[in-house]
């Protein structure tokens, strides 16, 4: 069989077919804004989706469409589209099918951005949120209301870990004809592939494990075209005619891509929050090597989390790995090679200890960012959950002892002589 | 649009205009476990250039109402139903794979009704290994899996799309999975069983041109052009870098070629 299909494969080639002109083997940057048309006929063509190629690279460029594919390959999906963020991704993929009046049953344990989108942001455009426990299956079908269009949720909740259960959640999903959207960025494909357990759209922010260096900031839209958009007539975005582009259906045409393309002919295009190509470059860059890079996450995670369970200034860890872990199982179930490479822990001595900590360390970076190949650390109630209420901070499982650290790629034992450092600091202001 | 036929609901893709059946009407048939989605870098061309278009999902595939049909003749007949009930006068067909094999049999039994054909990616016959029939009925995924290995060239298996971000494969894969198991498995049986090929081939009389991928390995070169020997001198031409999913894998070049096909031989106004 030549159908290429394994990760290692895909990551390296996939969506890439080598330059015919020069030969180039790395994936060109076409750093361009648009594209000189052959002729009127070819030129009307493309605006009008009869078919493919490029305009203006707003919409699409060729360094970001080897990217796209690469990741919709790796995804199982059948097509992405990538943004200028994690976040545009999550904007373009809700207002792709909700409108005024439209609402979403989502985790209350996600990241501060995607909670404030929801609780802030949407709500001025006329579309409301109903948060509920990520770890309550149930509580997502009894949130369902009569204008409920999607349900959303994080498969490693931000900064908790809780882990939502894919499949009991897909199932009340299509039992009420919802599409299941997933923001799948702590886990990349490469530890789950979510379309497998019956989720129907996935959310990357591509800055994190998939590119992988802290060098370029992008997002991603994976279409699973597994979702019959025309089996209701809750989603008129999708299967009514788009006057821009005489009347296109998008569910009547494009059949399993019909999602993509909306964004595509509709966000790309009149909100345009597109990936420029040398940050897609430099993100494929990355993606080429993510699953060895997973693989050295996960190791020095398993040993930092023996190391910090044992460790006297430590109040509490949390991993989904942990026995412990009141997601443990599904860890098991649905990431079978780790839960990832971030951890939570509580430093003795508070909010201080935990500042002392984070202020002495110096191999581990104190940056708003996880998923580099550096060790980083971050305290959420401060910081990147500090513009949610209380309220929402404990449903979200922040405590103001909390660390938040993603494990990088330096050699474990330095790692642990940095941290021996940061928790000598942290004793003297507990012991003060 | 959803109409009827025989009392059955059937779904076809009209290229984004409305089906106008005082226009030229192109048809498009889809292969094996496909749908309407198949035609979608040349129907909506044909849709904004005055012609009326239809992509039909056969009878028991993706939106049209089953039960399936279980031979090329029967789908045959079901085709001139459907040109009935539509009131279709100038009818030309595009046909890739199994579609090619219904064109066969429709225009053999009704060698009025068609303006021109084209054929796409098929020979005179199918014949099925046996071990991808007993697949689609009993491991579909492992059907699909054969078949989009067999089927794409290689922008294909490397995941390209046709369109920007699009994956062929990942495509291809979810329309095949919204038709397993019963409508791939009888579909190809219905290939395997279909032996007319050869006598439609010679009788068929209005304008014919053949179109065949360099690198298919699901209808061979050689059995291609066995096709083109008894079609007697069509118009043909060989995609040479594509595999047997021409119109996903070589889009442009069959857009290019059926419009000149079939401006020139079911013009419109």
């Amino acid at each position: 069989m030549s159908h290429f299909n394994h990760f290692d494969t895909l990551s390296l080639h996939a969506g890439q077919t080598v330059d015919d002109e020069f030969g180039a083997r790395a994936t060109p940057i076409y750093q361009t804004t648009s594209y000189v048309f052959p002729d009127t006929d070819t030129a009307s063509s493309i605006f009008n989706l009869e078919r493919g190629g490029h305009a203006y690279s707003r919409i699409t460029n060729p360094t970001v469409a080897v990217l796209e594919q690469r990741i919709a390959a790796l995804e199982g999906g059948s097509a992405a589209v990538c943004t200028a963020s994690g976040m545009a991704a999550t904007f373009c993929a809700i207002t792709a099918i909700l409108s005024q009046g439209d609402h979403i049953v989502a985790s209350s344990q996600m990241y501060g951005g995607n909670i404030s989108l929801m609780k802030n942001t949407l709500p001025r455009f006329g579309i409301t949120t109903t948060f509920v426990d990520p770890t309550d299956s149930e509580a997502f079908r009894a949130a369902i209301q009569d204008n409920t269009r999607l349900i959303y949720g994080e498969l490693i909740g931000n900064p908790g870990l809780d882990i939502l259960d894919l499949a009991a959640i897909a199932k009340i999903a299509q039992r009420y004809q919802l599409p299941f959207m997933v923001d799948a960025t702590f886990n990349t494909p490469y530890l789950c592939k979510c379309f497998d357990h019956g989720v129907n759209i996935t959310i990357h922010s591509v800055t994190k494990w998939m590119g992988g260096h802290g060098v370029a900031i992008g997002g991603v839209v994976v279409d699973g075209g597994n979702f019959d958009w025309g089996a209701t007539d809750r989603y008129p975005t999708i299967t009514e005619p788009y006057a821009p582009f005489s009347g296109l259906n998008f569910w009547e045409e494009f059949g399993p891509s019909a999602f993509a393309t909306r964004i595509r002919a509709e966000a790309m295009r009149d909100i345009g929050p597109s990936m420029s190509p040398m940050n897609a470059f430099l993100l494929l860059q990355g993606l080429e090597t993510l699953s060895l890079r997973m693989d050295r996450h996960l190791s020095n995670t398993k040993v930092l989390l023996e190391y910090l369970g044992s460790h006297e200034q430590v109040s509490w860890v949390s991993h989904p790995d942990l026995p412990d872990h009141s997601s443990h199982k599904l860890a098991k179930k649905y990431l079978p090679k780790g839960a990832g490479s971030i951890v939570s822990f509580g430093v003795k001595g508070g909010r201080d200890a935990g500042r002392a900590f984070i202020e002495n360390v110096e191999l581990a970076s104190h940056l708003a960012n996880v998923g580099d190949a550096k060790t980083l650390v971050i305290h959420p109630a401060t910081t990147t959950h500090s513009r949610i209420d209380a309220e929402a901070l404990v449903a979200a499982g922040i405590t103001e002892d909390m660390i938040r650290l993603s494990v990088g790629l330096e050699d474990v034992r330095d790692i642990k002589v940095d941290f021996e450092n940061g928790f000598r600091a942290a004793k003297k202001i507990a012991s003060a | 649009m959803y109409f009827e036929v025989n009392g059955r609901k059937v779904f076809a893709s009209t290229g984004g205009k409305p089906f106008d059946n005082t226009k030229p009407v192109v048809m498009f048939l889809s292969g094996s476990g496909l749908d309407h989605t198949f035609w979608g870098l040349q129907s909506r061309f044909f849709a904004f250039r005055n012609y009326a278009v239809l992509a039909p999902d056969r009878p028991g595939h993706t939106h049209s109402e089953g039960p399936c049909l279980e031979s090329i003749e029967t789908i045959a007949e079901w085709l001139h139903d459907v040109v009935e009930s539509l009131g279709i006068d100038r009818l030309s067909i595009v046909a890739h794979s199994q579609g090619c094999l219904e064109t066969l049999e429709y225009v053999f039994r009704y060698p009025d009704k068609v303006r021109s054909a084209t054929f796409i990616a098929s020979g005179l016959a199918t014949p099925v290994n046996p071990a991808l029939i007993d697949a689609a009925e009993n491991d579909p995924q492992s059907a699909i899996a054969m078949m989009i290995s067999w089927g794409f060239g290689q922008a294909g298996h490397l995941y390209q799309g046709p369109i920007p971000g699009n994956s062929m494969v990942g495509g291809g894969w979810k329309i095949m999975g919204r038709n397993v198991p019963t409508a791939l498995a009888t579909d190809l049986r219905a290939c395997d069983n279909y032996k007319n090929g050869k006598a439609a081939a010679t009788s068929i009389a209005c304008p014919r041109q053949v179109i065949l991928g360099g690198k298919d390995r699901m209808a061979p070169r050689k059995a291609g052009m066995q096709l083109v020997e008894h079609l007697r001198q069509p118009e043909l031409h060989i995609i040479e870098n594509s595999g047997h999913m021409l119109p996903l894998e070589a889009p442009d070049e069959c857009r290019s070629l059926l419009r000149d096909f079939i401006f020139a031989n079911n013009p419109a106004s």
